[in-house]
């Protein structure tokens, strides 16, 4: 039995089967993508003052990113004109082009960007007395008109009605120190370098407690089993490796914002530098190098790292760039499959068929260049 | 695909026409990235920024779909113009209607100060008459 | 002429074309992994029935609950503590609840009945049965096709859509039970509360969703490029036309769910305020330790962007079953084909712009109001088109009652009700009173169950004999018919009632919080005893329509194998071409490609003079003398 039009175009639509499918398919990510958009739209018009910050992403990464996509689109037509014109090795070459520059998006997304944020932390202070003792520590006495315009430029860019804006008052202890963290000092004293998760030493207060759940204790009928502290009691040896449930009484932290140098007044050109913090990061300091501080446990109201738990912002970033790229992900799964030697026996037996598949594989592959089209403007840029 | 296009169009006008493609987007990456550095925002303010760089993005999603995609040869020119313009329009009609329904403006007794983030007090309710 | 009956020796010729298909297919391949649109198509009615079954059983449950209040549930109550007990409820920190408590459903459990009824109806049920049992079964042989376009992808469909079932299933038996947020799983609660049963909803929902769309693109590409020839777009039975709109609301509709589920999940899993507001509690003294910033509207917006495409996906191959029941039944042609396929387009269109109609009292500004208002009482005039242009197909018509023709005309009137008690709702200022109230209840299962479920029973009845080559017993189907007509009606009329008195939904102690023996001081709003008692009268309704359902379960099955034998292909005497073929249609369908020539309802055409009263659409001969002419030329 034969599905008439597989790969003959039917006359009256011009389309042959696989292409009306992925068109169709496609239609329904736009709407996918469309959703997810527009809830971004919807959370930035409606942040509270304060919450929503800008100028963060990397913006040289992100547009070597979209050279390298759109570099990736143009090769897979090469391939699929290569096949039109019956060049079998063309079409290889092109192909493996494609796949090299998908790979190094994905490298560069998931070995540089995400990790870059999930080591760099947020802290908000309880009181304004803690907020301006650390201030002080980090940026000397005049450290209040500091703080606030370097958290102007994160915050509130365009400055629009300053003098009236609810941005005048948020209070010192909102205003989030940033940096990392590079040790912690627990309550006999004695100072710990920061634990590593998965070689990356990031310890989030929410990302990685939920892999702690199957260590904690449970009563018999499979209920939590709570210590006097309100707290779940965790089995013989393991902890929760966060913030909330260690032993800690301090973090010796290094903040960013004090070699945070911006060139320019606006937002947008988020390369912060942290240059020493960099070459600190990793290891304990305690005492000389006069770039970490500590700050002590009952005076942080808030610790995250960028994350997707830390703003609404993030969760959004996170969620859209992690779809693009688990489409992009099948995209390079579906493009090595079309480079095993099995595609050369399909080829020879059936070329109309192989191109064909070439063709709709393209077609996805656009599209995945389409969403990060937009993308990157919405969430780099603007 | 059908024959519309003989080896030598494919040789003579398509590729050409691809590197073209790819010039216009590498092209509208840098005006976007340029016109972030320079301050867009500032100059002409958020909206106009936001209308900008959308305004470019449609002209690179409009390459990419009419020429790698392939649509201009597939189907007339205007059915698939006005379905992609009618789903632009859908989707901003979309947001305006949900965005517009959150604004405070637009609730009873509030004023338009949505875009200014200043904090109004809720305007007072009827007194209770018992 | 008829192609049904070529004899053996064709059949084997014409075969040695085609290189699969008609190899010995071992039991795995040609029974459960199989992609053929026929046993994908039985594979998703059978599920479908079970989950219906399953949700039915959740709702008595509920309804026991609801009439008598502390009373242990008979027979089953002990049974059940001792399954389902161990499995407690979290609530909270530490606190804990159980589901069944000396046999009786605690309000924990009926939140969890309560949800997962909605679910396993909408999701598990209604959608599977009337798009993709039917759909898969029906739809390529209306149209002359020899499958689906896609049949791998078919069944990936249908295997995603079990994956999805058997963790909403399994959702019940884990450690704090299936999901309580309501069939809506609004946030923050659904973002917030610790029972894991609210993460495998998601993820079930996720699995779900990605199998209507599997589903729908397979749809829509069959029936824009299989289409044998002769079958132009306005020869296709109106049952296509209704399955090729329904396809286009699920792929279009689905998606934004599906986004708003996995930042549900993200909610859940990763701590992220997606939907969570700044400030918000959970339990306990001090806000959550998330970074808010979110929008519970978010959630809303995006739920009911699908929810409401999602209904008419409820209906529309219920009305396709419909038309295609009822011509057949009043041997005369649907009154106003086109204009019934101009309204179904009009109605997938506007669909996508009434959501927020069940969004009235989120605090909307009323410019916004107004237009959800206009284009909700817009979309009603499609509706009622296709409601009049299937009246009107009665007219003239020579009414056969057969089961599945009775359960077809009944449709019409239940609809009916269904549609105009929606009126009310949307309009902004009656919602007001009546909005989360059970007069919702009422008008919404008016329109799916006497609506939908009954035109789904009608085309089990209809195409029985189609699959198996027997009949079902037109005596017990009578009997499940009038039953079913009566006890819906006993069920769903009192709840327009209460629900003008004002009860609201979801109250596991059916209203008696709020009933004024309970509260003898308040003087107006508490709810009187008529309206209190009509909670047992409806429950003694839901027993009943259990009752009759075994006569249809065991109808069903004994006819299998026992039912009466048909003596024809086409045993209705329809024109369309799924009647064209052997029964049960065989691999590939049809023994060679049809053409069409005709429309899909040339009932009782005074031009045709075949001595059948009735042409086929394959039929190429008008009349017995078009025969006789081109036989003497």
């Amino acid at each position: 039995m034969e599905i008439p039009y597989y790969d003959k175009e039917r006359p009256d639509t011009g389309l042959y089967n696989g292409k009306a499918g992925i068109w169709l398919f496609l239609a329904s990510e736009v709407m996918l993508f469309g959703a997810l958009f527009s809830a971004y739209v919807l959370l930035r018009v409606g942040a509270e003052p304060g919450t929503w910050s800008m100028g963060l992403m990397n913006q040289w990464v992100g547009a070597f990113n979209t050279l390298i996509l759109i570099a990736s689109s143009a090769t897979i037509v090469m391939a699929w004109v290569c096949l039109k014109l019956n060049d079998w090795k063309g079409f290889r070459k092109w192909k493996w082009a494609t796949v090299i520059f998908a790979f190094t998006f994905l490298v560069v997304k998931w070995s540089y960007e995400w990790p870059a944020k999930f080591t760099h932390y947020d802290v908000t202070f309880v009181t304004e007395e803690s907020a301006s003792k650390v201030y002080t520590d980090v940026l000397g006495p005049e450290f209040s008109e500091t703080q606030s315009k370097i958290w102007q430029e994160r915050f509130d860019p365009l400055k629009k009605d300053q003098e009236k804006s609810p941005l005048a008052q948020v209070k010192l202890k909102d205003k989030p120190l940033d940096g990392h963290i590079v040790g912690y000092i627990d309550s006999d004293g004695v100072e710990h370098e920061v634990g590593a998760a998965w070689g990356i030493p990031f310890w989030s207060h929410a990302f990685a407690w939920r892999h702690d759940r199957k260590n904690i204790e449970k009563e018999k009928d499979k209920s939590i089993r709570y210590g006097e502290d309100g707290r779940p009691v965790y089995k013989e040896g393991h902890f929760r490796d966060t913030f909330r449930d260690k032993d800690i009484k301090a973090i010796i932290f290094v903040p960013a914002h004090g070699t945070w140098d911006r060139e320019e007044k606006h937002a947008g050109s988020g390369a912060i530098k942290y240059a020493e913090a960099k070459h600190d990061a990793g290891h304990a300091h305690s005492e000389g190098h006069g770039h970490t501080i500590t700050i002590a446990r009952e005076d942080i109201s808030r610790l995250s790292s960028y994350e997707p738990a830390h703003s609404t912002f993030f969760a959004t970033y996170y969620t859209l760039t992690g779809l693009h790229a688990l489409h992009v992900l099948g995209g390079i799964l579906v493009m090595l499959y079309h480079l095993l030697p099995v595609s050369r026996r399909v080829y020879e037996k059936n070329p109309v068929q192989f191109t064909n598949r070439i063709e709709i594989t393209g077609l996805f592959w656009h599209f995945v260049d389409l969403v990060w089209i937009f993308l990157f403007p919405i969430l780099y840029l603007l | 695909m059908s024959d519309e296009h003989s080896p030598e169009y494919y040789k003579k006008k398509f590729i050409p026409l691809i590197y073209l493609v790819g010039g216009i987007l590498i092209v509208g990456t840098i005006i976007t990235f340029a016109a972030d550095k320079m301050g867009i925002a500032e100059r002409w303010g958020f909206v106009n920024a936001i209308i900008f760089a959308m305004s470019v993005a449609v002209v690179k999603a409009s390459a990419v779909i009419y020429i790698f995609m392939h649509l201009k040869w597939d189907i007339k020119l205007k059915t698939i113009s006005l379905t992609l313009g009618c789903t632009v329009i859908f989707f901003i009609g979309m947001m305006w209607l949900t965005v517009g329904s959150e604004i405070d403006s637009n609730k009873p007794g509030h004023s338009d100060n949505t875009w200014n983030h200043v904090t109004e007090p809720e305007p007072e309710t009827a007194p209770e008459t018992k | 002429m008829e192609t049904t009956t070529q004899p053996e020796a064709e059949h084997g010729e014409h075969n040695d074309d085609h290189s699969h298909g008609h190899a010995e297919q071992s039991f795995f391949t040609k029974y459960i992994f199989s992609t053929d649109h026929k046993v994908i198509g039985i594979q998703y009615g059978v599920g479908a029935l079970v989950f219906l079954l399953m949700g039915f059983i959740l709702i008595m449950g509920m309804r026991w609950q609801m009439a008598k209040p502390d009373t242990p549930v008979p027979v089953l109550g002990p049974i059940l503590e001792k399954v389902y007990a161990h499995e407690i409820a979290l609530d909270g920190q530490g606190k804990t609840v159980p589901i069944f408590k000396d046999g009786k459903i605690t309000a924990s459990g009926y939140n969890q009945f309560g949800a997962m009824h909605g679910t396993i109806m909408v999701f598990l049920a209604i959608v599977p049965l009337g798009f993709a049992a039917f759909g898969n079964y029906v739809v390529p042989l209306q149209i002359g096709a020899p499958d689906m376009c896609f049949p791998r992808v078919n069944m990936a469909s249908f295997w995603a859509f079990f994956a999805g079932c058997t963790v909403m299933t399994v959702s019940f038996f884990i450690p704090g039970g299936a999901a309580q947020a309501g069939w809506t799983s609004y946030s923050p609660l659904a973002s917030v509360i610790p029972t894991d049963g609210q993460t495998y909803w998601l993820v079930g929902m996720v699995l779900l969703i990605t199998s209507s769309l599997l589903g729908a693109v397979n749809f829509i590409a069959t029936i824009i490029q299989l289409r044998a020839p002769g079958m132009t777009w306005f020869r296709m039975p109106f049952f296509v036309w209704a399955q090729f709109v329904t396809a286009f609301l699920l792929l279009l509709a689905f998606p934004p769910l599906e986004a708003a589920g996995i930042m549900q999940l993200m909610d859940r899993v990763c701590d992220t305020s997606f939907f969570l507001p700044s400030g918000v509690f959970a339990s306990g003294t001090e806000p959550m330790n998330v970074s808010g910033g979110g929008s519970p509207l978010l959630w809303q917006h995006l739920f009911w962007f699908l929810g409401h495409p999602e209904v008419y996906v409820l209906i529309l191959p219920a009305i396709g079953i419909v038309t295609e029941i009822i011509s057949n039944n009043t041997r005369r042609p649907i009154w106003g084909y086109r204009l019934m396929v101009g309204s179904l387009l009009v109605l997938g269109f506007l669909s996508f712009i009434v959501w927020a109609h069940h969004m009235y009292l989120t605090g909307m500004s009323s410019k916004v109001a107004t237009f959800f208002q206009t284009t909700t009482m817009i979309i009603s005039i499609p509706s009622v088109i296709l409601l009049t242009c299937l009246f009107m197909s009665l007219w003239r018509g020579s009414i056969r009652f057969n089961t599945p023709s009775m359960f077809a005309l009944a449709f019409l009137p239940m609809f009916g009700i269904g549609g105009l008690t929606g009126l009310p709702l949307g309009f902004n200022f009656t919602d007001l009173h009546l909005h989360d109230s059970y007069y919702v209840i009422a008008h919404f299962h008016y329109v799916v169950a006497p609506g939908s479920i009954f035109a789904l029973f009608a085309g089990i009845y209809y195409w029985f004999p189609k699959m198996t080559g027997r009949r079902m017993s037109e005596y017990w189907g009578k009997v499940h018919f009038w039953g079913s007509l009566i006890f819906m009606n006993i069920i769903f009329m009192p709840m327009f009632i209460q629900g003008f008195a004002g009860m609201s939904r979801r109250m596991s102690d059916g209203g008696a919080t709020y009933s004024m023996i309970n509260n003898p001081d308040v003087t107006s709003g508490a709810l009187t005893d008529q309206v209190m008692s009509l909670n047992s009268l409806i429950t003694m309704g839901a027993f009943g329509m259990g009752l009759v359902q075994i006569v249809f379960i065991v109808n069903f099955f004994w006819s299998i194998r026992n039912g009466e034998k048909t003596n024809s292909d086409n045993p209705w005497k329809a024109t369309t071409l799924e009647w064209q073929t052997p029964t049960p249609p065989p691999h590939g369908n049809f023994l060679e490609q049809p053409k069409t020539y005709h429309g899909p309802y040339e009932y009782s055409n005074p031009d045709v003079d075949n001595g059948k009263g009735f042409l086929a659409q394959n039929d190429p001969h008008k009349s017995v003398s078009e025969e006789q002419k081109e036989a003497e030329a």
